[in-house]
């Protein structure tokens, strides 16, 4: 018995000290600064202002913020309707060939993301891929450009993030028990029936899972998208950015990523209310009784 | 044609994931500097690449830092998601939050942070630097996968490990961990992926004698990328899918690779 | 699958393993902070051949990234450092920087003395000339008139609507358009810079990409045909497409020097001093400015160049070419805001 309360001791204290060092400290100091004001020499200087939040009431500030939000959810959007039948075919698939086919899904990323980049731009420009395989079918008859337009820019987004949908999925698709669909069926469910009733309640954290990180990391990028779409309009992440970078204001920049994290926290307060009155639904017998373990 | 649909469609995901990169294949051996046009072939990339060592050094660099960051990131995202599964302690909320946050803190935010921390510290900046980084940046990755894998999981058979009297860390290695298996190795990709293509916090936390892949590409961008990088792309990438071929050759007589139910 | 990691890992290892024991040179190292490939690799070489000292090499992508970690380093970990015009300027200011030794290079008296004594440093006590070019208008001529591309405002023109680029740097396009609401680039009136902001949001309907990468992919595939650039850009650009040309806009182009200089945590000084004295030999400075097409500051590498070289006005601008040139400088913290929140506003379309 002791040696199992070592062992708890062991991970909830390790993980929290690499937790309470590396991600409470950074984002407390960052709480902090935001409340600060800005030197002129000093990145920041003890001086208590609320300046920084109230700056971000600007309808600049708050186009950004919607531009992005846009961004992200259509993009997190288009990752899980590509993503989600793929990684249930990757979870049906024969077991000796899944994990080689999961691991086939990441290897082209790891070549660097802008050189893939360059690649989209050799596929979407004028005279490029798409336009020359257009004209060979027929389907067009002139040369277009499909590059600084909002298709290249959720293509770039779909194409960097797709794994970060796909694995988790597949991860918990993988584990869907098939005689749960095989029951349905006996009872008489039709297919899509059984997919809406059984397999997605089911598959249901693995979608939150893989939508969170589509939808965060889409938030914050900058690179792909203004490369693709030609940074007519600024993002989040950019705007943070030169915050930090090339403004120097690195309380408003504080101030921004603190109202980030404050979406988040709403964000996570919605989706518990949502889940624990899916709990409360009959279906998912199990999911009710971890609904009443939270509780 | 029931059967053979579903097929189509994976292979069309994976011709969309792929084709990019048969691009930069493509024009690894293009006879233009900056042209997105075709000029011809050329093998003179990888002359300048063989002749650039502190590139593939760096590349290497990168590579190490990768494995490194990533088993280190799925042992400690593991154990939160464990953590998170399993016990009540005290402050779980906030350690539950504070994965969330890591998800979302723009990656300027922590380099500049953890740069900050590193400097006050002492520490000198490299690869150790640079790996506490990269397994901070992926580590909600880890947890949030296997917590989704978790959830729902029977509990019964962790109940019953135990009272056939297993130990705790033994109930972990053998009935969890099997149990968690795809979700590890899917935490371990994204964490090797992520670590392999940071900029902007690797910037920040590593030091003049550990460059990284990564910094010297985006590097390039004031003055246009060289395609001796896409040589280099086409190498790693040739590299990387006969490793894998050779791993499941070498892998092939034994029949199983996930201990599963 | 986890023997899968383990083999991957164990190959990379592999891999790895015979640099990490590569022991330093007798004679220390210098650790040179600039971009990636901006000295040819071979440079670095035959310096190191030639005196011994190692090279380390390390990048940025962009000078506000180098300032604020030399900065929060406190000029620590890095022997040189390369930023440009304004980013010395304000280094210079700040004391993130210390002085030459200007006895210990020999080949000094081959810079350019138009180069020299730049309004942020009269002495050169603290910078070294590397390279140097300017910040001016690309047109491609197969759909662009020369006399309708002769200054800044001619940007506005109805004919060039969604086919203009500029540079996503806001001090360079802040600089432009400064010049074309004709007032000075490094102007700290609030009414200037408003001017500034005014003929930029006229012209943001027109603008088709802001480039954050080199504008040369754009131009060669024909998405955009008018623009700015720099001089090196435009005239590799040339080379694979030969309609595009480099143009001084009457109402002043930008010029900008990256310099070196030396942080003042810097542990290899004397080091420093030889790099960058080898640098200024002619010959090798020739090889540097052939990579990226700039212009070198090196009067002997001037003799060195071909005529053909030596008159194209690209690369040597004439003193009529630079009449209304300006270095972009430091302006200050509080002007510096100004410009963002205009930058802003303009991203954002109010």
């Amino acid at each position: 018995m002791q040696a199992n309360n070592r062992f708890r001791l062991f991970s909830i204290s390790s993980v929290w000290l690499w937790l309470g060092l590396f991600a409470l400290l950074p984002n407390l100091a960052l709480f902090l600064v935001s409340f600060l004001d800005r030197g002129e020499t000093d990145f920041f200087i003890p001086v208590f202002t609320l300046d920084n939040y109230s700056r971000l009431l600007d309808p600049a500030f708050i186009r950004i913020f919607w531009d992005s939000m846009y961004l992200a959810s259509i993009s997190t959007l288009v990752c899980l309707l590509l993503g989600y039948p793929f990684a249930y075919l990757l979870a049906r698939s024969s077991k000796r060939m899944r994990p080689w086919l999961m691991l086939l899904v990441v290897v082209p990323f790891w070549t660097n993301s802008l050189i893939r980049t360059y690649a989209l731009i050799i596929i979407l420009k004028t005279q490029g891929l798409i336009n020359k395989l257009f004209i060979w079918l027929g389907l067009a008859d002139g040369p277009f450009s499909l590059m600084y337009s909002d298709f290249a820019v959720f293509m770039g987004l779909t194409y960097t993030l797709l794994p970060f949908m796909i694995l988790p999925l597949y991860a918990s698709i993988e584990k869907l028990d098939v005689r749960l669909l095989d029951a349905a069926k006996d009872l008489g469910a039709g297919t899509l029936r059984s997919f809406w009733h059984v397999t997605l309640p089911l598959t249901l954290p693995g979608i939150v899972a893989g939508s969170i990180l589509v939808f965060l990391p889409a938030l914050g990028t900058f690179y792909v998208p203004e490369i693709l779409g030609g940074a007519t309009n600024m993002l989040l992440g950019t705007f943070i950015k030169n915050q930090f970078l090339v403004a120097r204001d690195w309380p408003l920049g504080a101030a921004a990523s603190t109202i980030l994290t404050l979406l988040l926290v709403l964000l996570a307060l919605i989706y518990r209310m949502s889940s624990r009155k899916a709990a409360e639904t009959p279906l998912t017998e199990k999911g009710k009784k971890k609904g009443a373990a939270d509780a | 044609m029931r059967k053979k649909l579903p097929y189509a469609y994976m292979w069309l995901v994976y011709a969309f994931l792929y084709i990019p990169i048969l691009v930069v294949i493509i024009f690894s051996f293009n006879n233009a500097r900056f042209s997105t046009d075709w000029n011809g072939f050329t093998l003179k990339w990888y002359d300048l690449l063989l002749k650039n060592q502190p590139l593939m050094d760096a590349a290497v660099n990168s590579l190490l830092v990768a494995v490194c960051a990533a088993s280190l990131a799925t042992f400690m995202g593991g154990l939160a998601a464990l953590c998170i599964h399993r016990y009540k302690f005290t402050g779980k909320k906030i350690l539950q939050g504070s994965i969330y946050m890591l998800t979302i803190s723009p990656d300027i935010v922590m380099g500049i942070a953890l740069l900050i921390f590193f400097i006050s510290i002492k520490v000198e900046l490299g690869f150790i630097t640079l790996l506490i980084a990269h397994v901070t940046l992926a580590m909600p990755f880890v947890t949030l996968t296997v917590l989704a894998r978790l959830s729902e999981f029977n509990e019964n058979l962790i109940e019953a490990a135990r009272d056939l009297g297993a130990s705790e860390v033994k109930s972990f290695v053998h009935v969890l961990l099997p149990l968690t298996a795809p979700a590890v190795a899917a935490g371990w990709l994204l964490s090797f992926t992520l670590s392999l293509d940071d900029v902007l916090i690797s910037f920040f936390v590593t030091g003049p004698s550990f460059e990284v892949l990564p910094l010297k590409i985006y590097s390039m961008v004031r003055h246009g990328v060289k395609p001796d990088i896409n040589a280099l792309s086409a190498i790693m990438f040739g590299l990387t899918l006969f490793l894998v071929l050779l791993a499941q050759f070498l892998a092939r007589p034994k029949k199983k690779f996930l201990k599963e139910d | 699958m986890k023997k899968l990691a383990l083999l991957l890992s164990l190959a990379f290892l592999f891999a790895a393993c015979p640099d990490a024991a590569l022991a330093a040179a007798d004679k220390g190292e210098v650790v040179v902070y600039n971009w990636s490939e901006y000295i040819p690799q071979d440079v670095l070489d035959e310096f190191t051949d030639e005196t011994g000292i190692k090279v380390v090499y390390s990048t940025y992508e962009t000078n506000d990234a180098m300032y604020s970690k030399i900065k929060l380093l406190r000029g620590q970990s890095y022997d040189l450092v390369c930023p440009s015009t304004y980013y010395l300027h304000l280094m210079i200011e700040e004391g993130l920087v210390t002085t030459f030794d200007h006895a210990k290079l020999t080949n000094l008296g081959n810079l350019d003395p138009k180069l020299m004594a730049p309004p942020y440093d009269p002495e050169n006590k603290f910078s070294i000339p590397y390279m140097w070019g300017s910040f001016g208008m690309i047109i491609n001529t197969k759909y662009v008139d020369r006399e309708k591309a002769k200054t800044w405002r001619d940007l506005l023109r109805p004919e060039y609507k969604g086919k203009v680029i500029l540079s996503d740097d806001m001090r360079d396009t802040f600089g432009i358009a400064m010049h074309a609401a004709g007032k000075s680039a490094n102007s700290t009136n609030p009414d200037d810079i408003k001017a500034g902001y005014e003929f930029l949001k006229e012209l943001h309907p027109s603008v088709r990409v802001f480039d954050l990468t080199a504008v040369k992919q754009a131009f060669i595939s024909e998405e955009v045909i008018i623009g700015t650039s720099f001089n090196g850009d435009a005239l590799v650009a040339k080379q694979e497409h030969p309609d595009l040309e480099y143009i001084y806009p009457e109402d002043g182009a930008l010029v900008w020097i990256d310099s070196f200089a030396i942080p003042v945590g810097a542990k290899n000084v004397d080091n420093a001093h030889e790099f960058v004295n080898f640098l200024l030999r002619p010959e090798i400075a020739k090889r540097c400015q052939e990579e990226f097409m700039y212009s070198t500051p090196n009067l002997g590498t001037i003799e060195l160049m071909s005529p053909e070289e030596r008159n194209n006005p690209a690369l040597q601008p004439t003193d009529k070419d630079l009449q209304k040139a300006e270095y972009l400088l430091n302006v200050g913290s509080k002007t510096l805001m100004l410009y963002k929140d205009y930058w802003e506003k303009l991203k954002s379309g109010f």
